[in-house]
Order: structure tokens, then C-alpha cells, then sequence
């Protein structure tokens, strides 16, 4: 049976709401459960999940707590809810005793040093709180997404006349000083500075530039939209100036899709200027052949392996061409683990990741269906539903809307693994495995769940591939989480670009 | 501040949302204050009237 609870006049932020739902869930005989303010968007996801709520006076400052469960435990998991919202039992004494102010003035006094807000509350506030910050002198990180992209121009061009950054929106990743904003990797610090309009793109060369022992000093994310005409890449072009102008920066890299041409004219141009060697990841671009000290790439792997190569003063071309040797490599990796019959099904939590695994597939394997596709000819119908060779972003609005980000909690997708295998004509699933800050605490763990159960019921007719973006200083510790995925026989690649290879030969 | 300063000295953060990215801030010894954000009531009403006004509900 279902049971609604409105709470007048309170506010969660949604992360809180549904860890609590998660918690919920777990316990025997609940059905489903989920908790959301009020507000239109939240409705309309709850009511789609199967929630009645016709006949509710609903107010945005309303709590919803929405439960189906046997009819003799339900009440009790009402009360549970506001336990838990009261006393979140992943809160330790300690953290659930801190004092944290009610507002930027109260966060001000306790640290009147501030220099940067990191911004992660519901889109529909987020713009005019990020304009607060601004007018108090601080520079923005905008995790937040849905912010309208009028109010990104007015942000940045506000910004901009005041000296500060605005990092975002739907900026997921930053690194200051070897300081991790939001999701980030605990790589080491070193002479690269980096501007990226895709977060994990941002932390996939991060991660293979640590691997290569090259250290990031800064990040600076922009959000996906910095780099369109609209925008006209007002964050990137701050970014790469204050870059330039750092001194313990040496090479500069700049990662993202391909900009509109006129954005990848100016940034090229201050590039060509600053005279300081750049390299250019725009993934899937169409640039070809360096002008040093500039570098053009076009996968993840390739620019951390091109940048270290700058950073170590040697050649640019050799690091190519030991990457490819590698990926000739892939095939007879591939004939060792046997090939399979069928589709490919990619489930990913990174957009970027996702992106480039579909340029890598699509030349292996021809047209990719996604969510997200590189051709809208190619979009699915139904995000839930798979068609061919196939990838989705579970990172995309339609799936982190009421639901916590993938690479925050990796079930959504896990329990999609264990649908996708039951489908005769799939062969290969690929995955990626993002840690770092911000992330779960063992995503590992939630996705070698599902796996097993899949490894029971189809034995090896299907193979799964997968690649852990991550270092050992993170807080899952990069070593540990592998070993979790392989202990359930995951096929583990080396970086986001070798894994989707890999997953492609593995087919006949 | 200037970003050269930002960069120079690094973030000192406000936190205003998601309190985890408060706490993996603190695990880096980050300088960081977390915000307890909640819309004002008064922003919360405005904008559901506005809405009602713009879907040409009740007003």
C-alpha cells in the first residue's frame, strides 16, 4: 500500500531526501520510497514513478515523504523517515553536532577570508545565490545544473567585470591549488594547469597524468555551455589567461568537446600569444597536426599522454605512438578472453567518458544508440530501453532528476546491468567506475553486486568490461576497488579510451 | 580577490548545498564553511505565484 506524508514548510537539500530514501529502501517490506520537496519538477518525477498524489495542496516548501509498503510495517517507516531526517544515521555524532550557519552573511562572519563559493543547491535558486556571492567578492564554482543559460551570460559577463571566475553551471569538477571541488581526484600537484568544459573529462586526464607521474596544480572547470557561441567562453578565456600569467604553471591543457569556432578561434589565438606550451583535448575534434608549443588531441589517454610528454620535454609524437602500440595490443588481449556474439551495452556515469567511448566505438563498430548520442539520428526512443550497440549517460538530467548522481550511487545502474544481460544478444557490457571526492564510498562494490548475479545466471556468455578512473590516494583507494571488479571477473582496461576499445574487439 | 590570488592562495570555500563536498573539503585541510541553505519562505511563495501567474492558474 502507498502512504504520502506533506511536511508544510521545511527544506532538505536533495541529496539528504534521498539518502534517506536509500536508507528506506533497504529495510524488508518496503516496496519503493522516496522524499522531495514540493516543487513541480519533483511532482511530476513522483507521480511518473507510480506515486499518487492527486488531491494534495502542494507548496515548493513542502516536504513529500511517499511510501509503498506491506500495510503492517508502513507507518513505522513514515516515522523512520523523520528519524532519519533528524538523526541521518550516516552522520556521525560528531558531524551532526557541528554548528552550520543559515545564510552566506553568517558563513562570512565565521570566515570572512572566503575567496571562492561552491554552489551546489537546486537550480532554480542556484543563480540568483551565485549573484550573492559575486556581489560579495567571491569567485563561483556552479555545481548546480538548470540554471537557464541567460542567467549563466548575465553571471559571467557580471563576473568577468569584477575580475572573478565563474566555474560552471553544471561544473561537477574543479582543482585550486591542488584543492578538490566538488568531484575530484587526489592526484598530486605539478606543473600543469588545466581548463576543462567537461568534469570527467577533466578528472580522466588527471588521473592518466598522474599515472605518468605529471601533477595537476589547477583545474579550472567551466561548465559544458562556456564554450558555445552563446557564452562565447567568457570562464575559458579567464581561465587560460590566468593560467598564462601563473608562473608555476608550465604547460597549459585545455579538455572539452570541440568549441564553436569562433571560441576555438580566440582561445587558439591567446594561446598562440601567451606562448606557453598548450595542449588542446577537444574530444572528437577535428584539428589536426601540432604547432608547437600548441598540441592538438583528440581523446582523454592521448592529451594526458601528449601533456606528459611536453611537461618531460620529449616527443609528443613517440607518446602517440606507444599509445597505439597499446591499443594494437588490445586485440590479442581480446582473443585471450575469447570474443563474444552480440551487442555492446555501455553504462556510464560520466558524460565525457561516455562521449568518448562512443567516438571509439562508433569507428569500430559503426553507429552507437544512446541517450546522448554523437548523432541524433541515433537517440533512443526510451532511455530504458536498449537498441543495438548501445551506451547511456546516466549522468543526463532524465536520470539524475529525483535520483542522486551515478557516480554519487552506482544502483540505479547496477540493476540495469542485471536487465541488459538478460537479453540474449548481449555479449560485452562496459562500464566506468569514477572515484575521487564527492563520489561514493565504494562504487566497486554496488556495481560487482550486480554482476555476480549476472555471472550466476548467464555464467561467461557475457563479458564485462570496465575502468576504474581513479588513483590510490583516493578516498576508495584505487587498488582496492579494481580488485573488488576483478575478484567477480571483470575485465579491467587502463584508461576510459582503451577500455571502449577493448570492449569493441572482444565482439566478433 | 583577483583569480591570481585565488590561485595563489587558494580556495577558501563557502559551501552552500550538497554538505558531502563540506566534508571531503575538510579531509583536504581546505579553509571551508558550510552554509545550512534553505530558500526563504518568502522566495518559495513568490515563485510558486509566479508560476500559478505564468500556467494561468489562480492567482
Amino acid at each position: 500500500m502507498q502512504r504520502v506524508e506533506v511536511v508544510r514548510g521545511v527544506y532538505y537539500d536533495s541529496v539528504s531526501l534521498m539518502r534517506v530514501a536509500q536508507e528506506l529502501t533497504k529495510i524488508d517490506g518496503v516496496i519503493d520510497a522516496t522524499l522531495n520537496m514540493a516543487t513541480e519538477a519533483n511532482i511530476k518525477i513522483m507521480s511518473a514513478a507510480g506515486f499518487d498524489l492527486s488531491g494534495l495542496d502542494l507548496r515548493p516548501s513542502d516536504l513529500v515523504i511517499a511510501v509503498k509498503a506491506n500495510e503492517e510495517i508502513i507507518d513505522g517507516i513514515i516515522a523512520k523517515a523523520k528519524e532519519y531526517l533528524s538523526n541521518p544515521p550516516w552522520k556521525t555524532t560528531e558531524i551532526s553536532q557541528q554548528y552550520f550557519p543559515k545564510s552566506l552573511n553568517g558563513a562570512l562572519s565565521m570566515l570572512p577570508e572566503a575567496n571562492l563559493a561552491l554552489i551546489s543547491i537546486a537550480g532554480q535558486y542556484a543563480g540568483d545565490e551565485a549573484m550573492e556571492c559575486l556581489n560579495k567578492g567571491l569567485h563561483v564554482m556552479l555545481y548546480s545544473d538548470n540554471v537557464s543559460l541567460e542567467k549563466e551570460i548575465e553571471l559571467k559577463k557580471i563576473a568577468k567585470e569584477r575580475g572573478l571566475l565563474v566555474m560552471g553551471p553544471d561544473c561537477g569538477t574543479a582543482v585550486v591549488k591542488g584543492i578538490g571541488l566538488g568531484f575530484a581526484n587526489a592526484c598530486p600537484l605539478g606543473p600543469v594547469g588545466m581548463v576543462a568544459a567537461a568534469g570527467t573529462g577533466l578528472q580522466e586526464v588527471h588521473v592518466q597524468l598522474a599515472h605518468r607521474g605529471i601533477g595537476v596544480l589547477h583545474a579550472i572547470g567551466t561548465g559544458g555551455r562556456d564554450v558555445k557561441e552563446a557564452v562565447g567562453g567568457i570562464t575559458s578565456l579567464m581561465g587560460i589567461e590566468a593560467l598564462l600569467e601563473n608562473d608555476d604553471v608550465k604547460v597549459i591543457v585545455m579538455v572539452g568537446k570541440p568549441p564553436a569556432p569562433e571560441v576555438e578561434k580566440k582561445i587558439f589565438q591567446r594561446l598562440v600569444s601567451g606562448n606557453k606550451p598548450a595542449v588542446l583535448g577537444y574530444i572528437g575534434g577535428e584539428l589536426e597536426g601540432d604547432r608547437p608549443p600548441i598540441y592538438f588531441c583528440k581523446e582523454l589517454e592521448e592529451t594526458a599522454a601528449v601533456t606528459a610528454a611536453v611537461v618531460n620535454g620529449t616527443d609528443p609524437d613517440l607518446a602517440r605512438k606507444d599509445l597505439n602500440l597499446k591499443y594494437e595490443h588490445l586485440k590479442e588481449l581480446a582473443s585471450h578472453f575469447g570474443k563474444r556474439k552480440g551487442y555492446l551495452r555501455g553504462l556510464y556515469s560520466g558524460g565525457t567518458l561516455c562521449y568518448e567511448a562512443q567516438l571509439v566505438a562508433s569507428k569500430l563498430l559503426g553507429p552507437i544508440y544512446s541517450n546522448a548520442p554523437l548523432d541524433e539520428r541515433y537517440k533512443l526512443p526510451d532511455s530504458l530501453k536498449s537498441i543495438g550497440n548501445c551506451m547511456v549517460d546516466y549522468g543526463e538530467d532524465e536520470f539524475t532528476q529525483g535520483r542522486l548522481h551515478p557516480m554519487m550511487d552506482s544502483s540505479f545502474r547496477a540493476k540495469r546491468m542485471i536487465e541488459e544481460a538478460k537479453e540474449n544478444e548481449v555479449g560485452v557490457i562496459l562500464f566506468d567506475c569514477v572515484l575521487g571526492y564527492g563520489c561514493h564510498e565504494s562504487p566497486a562494490e554496488q556495481l560487482a553486486s550486480a554482476i555476480s548475479q549476472v555471472k550466476r545466471e548467464v555464467g561467461d556468455r557475457i563479458i564485462f568490461v570496465g575502468y576504474v578512473c581513479g588513483v590510490e590516494a583516493d578516498p576508495q583507494i584505487a587498488s582496492s576497488q579494481r580488485k573488488i571488479l576483478e575478484d567477480v571477473g571483470v575485465v579491467l582496461a587502463d584508461s576510459n579510451a582503451q577500455a571502449a576499445r577493448l570492449a569493441c574487439l572482444l565482439l566478433q | 580577490m583577483a583569480i591570481k590570488d585565488l590561485l595563489a592562495n587558494g580556495p577558501i570555500v563557502v559551501n552552500i548545498g550538497i554538505e558531502q563536498f563540506y566534508h571531503d573539503l575538510k579531509k583536504q585541510d581546505a579553509k571551508v564553511v558550510h552554509v545550512d541553505w534553505r530558500p526563504s519562505a518568502l522566495k518559495s511563495d513568490l515563485l510558486s505565484k509566479l508560476r500559478k501567474l505564468r500556467e494561468g492558474g489562480a492567482n
